[in-house]
């Protein structure tokens, strides 16, 4: 030990160096193989993260109340403004209300008449947040549902309102969802009502900018901005938001998603759309015959 | 008397092990999970630089490699190589310890300023060499900076609080071991 200093400092000294250079070269070897075998790796956090999490959710929960109590007085203080803001914006919804529901038995009408048929309605999960990632670098957030409720990797993840993220890395009673701001997320978009198609690249602020848009000339900042479905693994018309314009020029979405209060989540249950491998085969004698045969003999 | 210095070892073994869970705890508290945060101080690196300045035998390599491998397995870091640059920074301070004893406070800081800053800088070049995403390079500064601007706040709660005080040149333990 260091502290030995004197007699045994000279029989310990090489044994010590020799420890501490196997502890870093161990260290830097579980580097090595994060980086070669990411997915087996991420599997293995996923691990234990489900492994150590959920063992501390008897203390996260409370804390996390008794701070959010502490806020909710503080906002009892300006009771009576919210009542009467409230009561505003309630008048003004009942007007959308109303325009709502007649537009919704018009469209059903409309519908009807074209004979269209609609993707199966999404079903989901509702998970509650566990944990946040903890490092200001990285945005997730964990949720307490994982594999033993069939979450899969790739699900998208709304708060009811707008997209949150999407699904990565899934334990067995929890999964742990990337966020739409972290640096590592990439969502196809479309930019109503133009139908601009861009990509969403998070990058660690509150706003993330839409890279990759055809004609910037035909969006402009108050568009509506919504999943697009590109590459197929994400299902289409979600609310991702409203296009700003950010201080650097970039077109930058404001998140319909409140990301202040993540409390509850829904995992929308997706299935990959069925792929159209060959184009069909052609029609001539050849088809039918052997066919016709079979159902003769 | 032997009983006596090994229960105090661990006691603060067993200390700095419960502050960092107190951290990694403090973290994880889903509370402000929108973007754009300040990041703090790196906590767990401070409590190590400082005490290993002290008392080098209550941050043994092993323990404290385990711990900072937890928070890269909880906090999305690729696995082992901040913990690698930890194990380092840490053992490289506790063969200067003896050395630095009657050194004055300020020198100190200045030679932990310059282990944190290589450790970082090791870290951000490797990352970059094995083409890994990395985040924005401002945001690693300014967590380093934090971190070292905080040094002294940890040396003082260390020794207010947890009186963890610098040994004197010379000085010897319970059982009259050099130290």
């Amino acid at each position: 030990m260091a502290q030995d200093r004197g007699s045994t400092d000279s029989y310990t000294r090489p044994i010590r160096r020799i420890f501490i250079g196997g502890l870093v070269l161990v260290l830097f070897a579980l580097f090595l193989l994060w980086r070669i075998d990411s997915p087996r790796a991420e599997r293995f956090r996923a691990m234990l993260v489900d492994r150590f999490v959920p063992s501390m959710d008897w203390a996260l929960v409370p804390v996390t109340n008794a701070v959010d109590l502490v806020g909710d007085f503080q906002s009892y203080a300006r009771i009576r403004e919210q009542n009467q803001e409230l009561r505003r914006e309630l008048q003004q919804m009942r007007a959308w209300r109303e325009a709502a529901l007649q537009l919704e038995q018009e469209n059903a009408k409309l519908l009807d008449l074209n004979k269209v048929r609609l993707d199966p309605k999404l079903t989901f999960v509702t998970g509650v947040v566990l944990a946040d990632s903890g490092s200001p670098f990285r945005q997730s957030v964990l949720l307490n549902v994982g594999a033993r409720d069939g979450i899969q990797d790739g699900w998208a993840t709304t708060d009811g309102l707008g997209l949150v993220g999407r699904i990565s890395g899934v334990g067995q009673t929890t999964s742990r969802v990337i966020l739409l701001t972290d640096p590592g997320s990439r969502i196809p978009v479309t930019i109503q009502p133009t139908g601009q198609r861009g990509i969403l690249a998070g990058d660690n602020s509150a706003l993330p900018p839409v890279d990759f848009i055809e004609d910037t000339e035909q969006v402009r900042p108050g568009d509506r901005v919504v999943s697009s479905g590109d590459g197929g693994v994400f299902p289409a018309g979600l609310l991702v938001g409203q296009l700003v314009a950010g201080p650097d020029d970039r077109l930058r979405v404001r998140l319909a998603a409140d990301y202040e209060r993540l409390e509850f989540l829904r995992v929308l249950r997706s299935r990959p759309a069925e792929a159209i491998g060959a184009p069909g085969g052609l029609v001539g004698p050849d088809a039918i015959f052997p066919a016709a045969e079979g159902t003769d003999g | 008397m032997a009983e006596v210095v090994v229960t105090r070892r661990w006691r603060y073994r067993t200390r700095s092990v419960a502050l960092s869970f107190l951290d990694v705890f403090a973290r994880l508290l889903p509370l402000d999970a929108g973007a754009g945060r300040f990041p703090g101080p790196d906590v767990i690196l401070l409590l190590a630089f400082v005490w290993v300045l002290r008392r080098p035998d209550y941050v043994p390599a092993l323990l404290v490699a385990v711990v900072v491998l937890m928070t890269d397995v909880l906090f999305l870091r690729p696995l082992g190589l901040w913990a690698a640059c930890v194990v380092l920074g840490l053992e490289f301070l506790r063969s200067r310890e003896a050395a630095s004893r009657d050194l004055p406070f300020l020198l100190e800081w200045m030679m932990v300023t310059g282990v944190i800053v290589s450790m970082t800088l090791g870290y951000v070049i490797t990352l970059a060499l094995f083409a890994v995403d990395q985040p924005a390079l401002g945001l690693t500064l300014i967590q380093m900076i934090m971190t070292i601007l905080c040094y002294p706040l940890a040396v003082v709660f260390s020794g207010r609080i947890l009186g963890l005080r610098k040994m004197a040149p010379g000085a010897v333990d319970q059982l009259g071991h050099r130290l």
